[in-house]
């Protein structure tokens, strides 16, 4: 019925003359929340505002803490019971302010009109019921059903989020089903309804990246056919500039800058969406010295694990091989990504290359010795030669230890630096090498945010002074604009120090710009590898493809 | 670029008043805003002070035989006209009339010569915390004769000073049992689980053993095999033994599970990636982090052995006079007949209360402040 395309207009037309385009479905303004905390009351959202019109898809972007998140659980009512919603703050649904709703009033929207998915599928179905009798629930609860009729719609349902073979699906149970495919249960379910807006919060986050493509399309697709509204809520530019209409950044709880997403990509005004858009991964690994020698290499390495299977009366083990006898060679200076989907085994891989995890055959060799057989004491002498960053900084740091202490452990056991001051002159080194303040020795992990907690784990790594470090996705749990820091970072003290990395990710836009080979694993085995550019620009076999395509265009 | 990188990172100033504070002050501040827990915390520090200075508060020798069966004495601020007078009490004597049922001579109050109460008086001679003599008590009679508050029991003995150092036997059994428990439950459970493998496969079938028995008549049992001559210390000692024995595999099932889910965490496997011990693990990185479920566990296993002292001693099998203790005390309880007319020598019943449910509010306090990250 928009006699004018909304998502065309600039920003004060669309806010001043919503009478010439129609009613917003939900326009909100000036939302605040408070959060109660220990030390007293939070801002999570101070002064919010925007407009979502019919069969429109707008992007809510900002890193963590920005208040996406709870925006969108106040037009929900989720919110805990901590949250206050100031007085001045009002949400408007078809014209009635859905923050003065009853509680009942809510639950009749709540699923109904405006439905919601989650960034975890997992624990957002519940494990007891059948997919099947969850969706029927969802639908009795909000109109008058037959329970046969209402079988019927959720099949229809499972047809429509493309589930195969809906009949015998339904009547399975949450574990039985992919990440992906719940996820499109979740998405079933917020559709049982026919609701005017969907609220997709993160919902690609805890996905495959070749799997975050399709559960996006099949988003666009039923809005589309729907003629659904659209928030989503998400940290990632590439989805946004793809899958959404209109842009609201957030930052601290405000919006900072809203524009058509075309014109916002095109003409970022606000410093920090300028900042955003500025902190994709870039630049490339500086090229390393031609003939550097080889400093680990693993031939035929392979690890698998005894999993039970068969009764109690007819025990049985089944062998799940999780590294296929791999082999891998890095050299000196270079840093070489392992890259792969969860569950392709890359990070067994890496543990087992450095001995925290045993290889059931194969060799290992690190500067030219055999360490397949070391027993842990006779690892020790090499420990500090090769180093560890995990993937999440918040459980890789002991909380009851300060980063003095988290760092000096390394120089400690190891014997390095004879008395406490030269071993915590080491440690202030290691932290100024890691971007961080030497002043903060006797504070505490939890008094820091996941990019300096990373930063500190660095320092410990660094702080040895190896000659190689795995590093195990150090950039995924962490904001974007972090991520091209720590990229940065690493970077930087592999030209100071000479380092040589193995890097595991599963995001060839951080691989590209940090590694110098790459080989890609499926199923614990090796598909591909060669020096990234090649890799990249013209991948040889179809699993890279998609890789490729799922980090680079989404899409497409 | 690398300008960026530096100046990228922006350390936050810790907020004034508790910033960078350490884990006991975040623990304590988290606490103190736990009603229920503050007052478990006073409750406990109450006890501990009476147990420590039971002579001091006791008004009367614990052992000073009187009046048996005497009511418990009522203070009262106005004399037999109605005047308004200091706090005085009446002393309980027996007097020349005869109950016409049972035929016992009647007690009562002897209004004819009022005691002045008062505090910091003289009374029994002791030796304070077991060195200095005095003869100094918290509160009594100015002149000096023994005071029952909370009536007397059959031999004529003060109750509440009979609690007061009851309360040390009693709070000392407890802490005893419950300090071997957890030092071999912890031992054994991080061990057990950190080591894994066979050991700890065999060393779980043995907890369920231990968990498995028959608690109660295993007490009983090898309470009754220690001869009825033995010195009182050798019987205090096998009576903690016992329980300690009993005991201890609850608290390293417990400990096991929790070193189970940290010894897969990231920073145990930091830990072995920089080339540490066991040993180092296990005390640097496993023991604080287990430390805090087993302080909660700790103020929770308090009351449940304060529990089963009392009534294991209801049923004379724990502690042997001339020992006092609360469950002791509970044993003259055991007839129909005693309850009906001279309920006040219940009265322990109240302290083993208290007991329970500070330290029980103590650590439901503590299992919230505990974690604070």
């Amino acid at each position: 019925m928009a006699l004018v395309d909304i998502t065309t207009l600039a920003p004060e037309q669309r806010h001043d003359h919503a009478a010439a385009i129609g009613e917003p479905i939900i326009d909100a303004r000036h939302v605040a929340v408070k959060f109660k905390v220990e030390s007293g009351l939070v801002d999570a959202v101070k002064d919010v505002s925007f407009q979502l019109y019919r069969g429109e898809t707008i992007a809510v972007v900002g890193e963590s803490g920005s208040g996406k998140s709870v925006t969108a659980r106040t037009v929900m009512g989720l919110l805990t019971k901590r949250a206050t919603v100031s007085d001045q703050s009002s949400i408007q649904y078809d014209g009635k302010n859905v923050l003065k709703f009853s509680d009942r009033q809510r639950r009749a929207l709540r699923g109904n009109r405006i439905s919601m998915i989650f960034q975890e599928p997992m624990s957002s179905l519940n494990p007891v019921y059948t997919i099947g009798a969850q969706i029927i629930e969802a639908i009795r609860v909000h109109q008058r059903m037959s329970r046969a009729e209402a079988r019927e719609r959720t099949l229809e349902l499972l047809r429509q989020v493309q589930i195969p073979d809906p009949e015998s699906r339904i009547n399975q149970y949450p574990h039985q089903l992919s990440g992906g495919q719940r996820q499109r249960i979740m998405i079933a379910m917020a559709l049982a309804n026919s609701p005017d807006v969907l609220i997709a919060d993160e919902p690609t986050t805890a996905l495959d990246v070749t799997v975050q493509a399709q559960i996006l399309n099949l988003i666009r697709d039923l809005q589309k056919t729907l003629g659904m509204a659209v928030i989503l809520i998400t940290h990632d530019l590439t989805v946004v500039r793809q899958f959404s209409d209109y842009v609201y950044v957030m930052q601290n709880g405000e919006v900072k800058e809203h524009n058509t997403t075309l014109a916002l990509f095109e003409n970022p005004q606000h410093p920090y969406t300028r900042h955003l858009l500025n902190s994709e991964p870039k630049g490339r690994a500086n090229p390393m010295p031609m003939d550097s020698a080889a400093i680990l290499e693993g031939r035929d390495v392979r690890v698998s694990f005894m999993l039970k299977a068969g009764g109690f009366f007819k025990p049985q083990l089944k062998e799940l091989v999780a590294v296929d006898s791999l082999s891998i060679k890095l050299h000196r200076h270079e840093t070489l990504g392992l890259v792969g989907e969860s569950g392709s085994g890359k990070t067994t891989f890496g543990q087992a290359l450095v001995k925290l995890m045993r290889a059931d055959g194969g060799e290992i060799l690190f500067d030219g010795q055999p360490i397949q057989d070391k027993t842990r004491e006779e690892m020790r002498p090499l420990r500090s030669r090769m180093q560890v960053v995990f993937q999440d900084p918040f459980s890789s740091l002991n909380p009851r230890m300060s980063v003095g202490q988290i760092i000096e452990e390394g120089l400690v056991v190891n014997k390095l630096g004879a008395t406490r001051n030269e071993r915590l002159e080491r440690v202030r080194e290691a932290l100024n090498s890691a971007g961080l303040p030497n002043n903060i020795l006797s504070r505490f992990p939890h008094e820091f945010s996941g990019g300096q907690r990373q930063r500190i784990a660095i320092a410990r790594a660094v702080a040895l002074e190896p000659e190689f470090i795995l590093l195990d996705e150090p950039t995924s749990a962490l904001d974007l604009s972090v991520q091209a820091q720590i990229i940065e970072l690493l970077r930087k003290l592999q030209d100071e120090k000479g380092l040589s990395y193995l890097f595991i990710s599963h995001d060839l836009k951080v691989v590209r710009a940090l590694c110098h080979r790459v080989v890609v694993m499926q199923h614990g085995k090796i598909v591909e590898e060669g020096p990234v550019e090649d890799v990249l620009t013209h991948p040889k076999t179809a699993y890279t493809e998609r890789l490729v395509r799922a980090a680079f265009e989404v899409a497409a | 670029m690398k300008a960026d990188v530096q100046t990228a990172v922006i350390v936050p100033t810790p907020p004034a008043g508790h910033g960078n504070e350490t884990y006991s002050a975040l623990v304590w501040r988290r606490l103190k805003r736990s009603w229920t827990g503050m007052a478990g915390l006073v409750l406990v520090c109450m006890l501990m002070l009476i147990t420590i200075f039971a002579e001091f508060f006791s008004p009367v020798d614990p052992k000073l035989t009187g009046v048996a069966f005497a009511p418990p004495q009522t203070i009262s601020i106005t004399d037999q006209e109605g005047n308004l007078v200091w706090p005085r009490t009446y002393q309980v004597g027996e007097g020349t009339e005869l109950d016409p049922i049972t035929f016992q001579p009647i007690v009562g109050p002897d209004y004819a010569n009022p005691l002045d109460l008062g505090f910091f008086v003289k009374g029994f001679q002791y030796r304070f915390l077991g060195l200095i003599p005095t003869d100094r008590h918290f509160f009594g009679a100015t002149n000096g004769t023994p005071v029952n508050l909370l009536g007397t029991d059959k031999f004529g003995r003060d109750v509440l000073s009979r609690i007061f150092h009851g309360s040390r036997v009693s709070l000392m059994i407890a802490l005893t049992v419950v300090f071997i428990v957890t030092v071999v439950g912890t031992t054994v459970g991080m061990v057990s689980g950190y080591f894994g493998g066979r050991f700890d496969t065999w060393m779980q079938r043995f907890v369920e053993l231990v968990l498995a028995f028959p608690q109660l008549p295993l007490y009983l049992a090898l309470t009754s095999l220690i001869p009825v001559t033995a010195p009182t210390n050798v019987f205090l000692a096998f009576v903690i033994f016992v329980m300690s024995a009993l005991g201890w595999a609850q608290m390293s099932r417990e400990v096991r599970g929790k070193t189970l889910a940290l010894a897969r965490i990231d920073y145990v496997r930091a830990a072995m990636a920089i080339g540490a011990t066991d040993r180092r693990i296990i005390f640097q990185h496993i023991f604080p982090n287990v430390m805090s479920h087993v302080i909660v566990s700790v103020t929770l296993a308090i009351p449940s052995v304060v529990l089963l002292e009392s009534f294991l001693g209801f049923l004379g099998f724990a502690v042997k006079p001339p020992l006092m203790s609360w469950g002791l005390m509970l044993q003259d309880t055991s007839t129909y007949s005693v309850i009906g007319s001279y309920p006040w020598i219940l009265s322990p019943v109240a302290f083993v209360l208290i007991t329970v449910f500070a330290f029980n509010a103590l650590g439901d306090g503590l299992r919230d402040a505990v974690d604070p990250y």
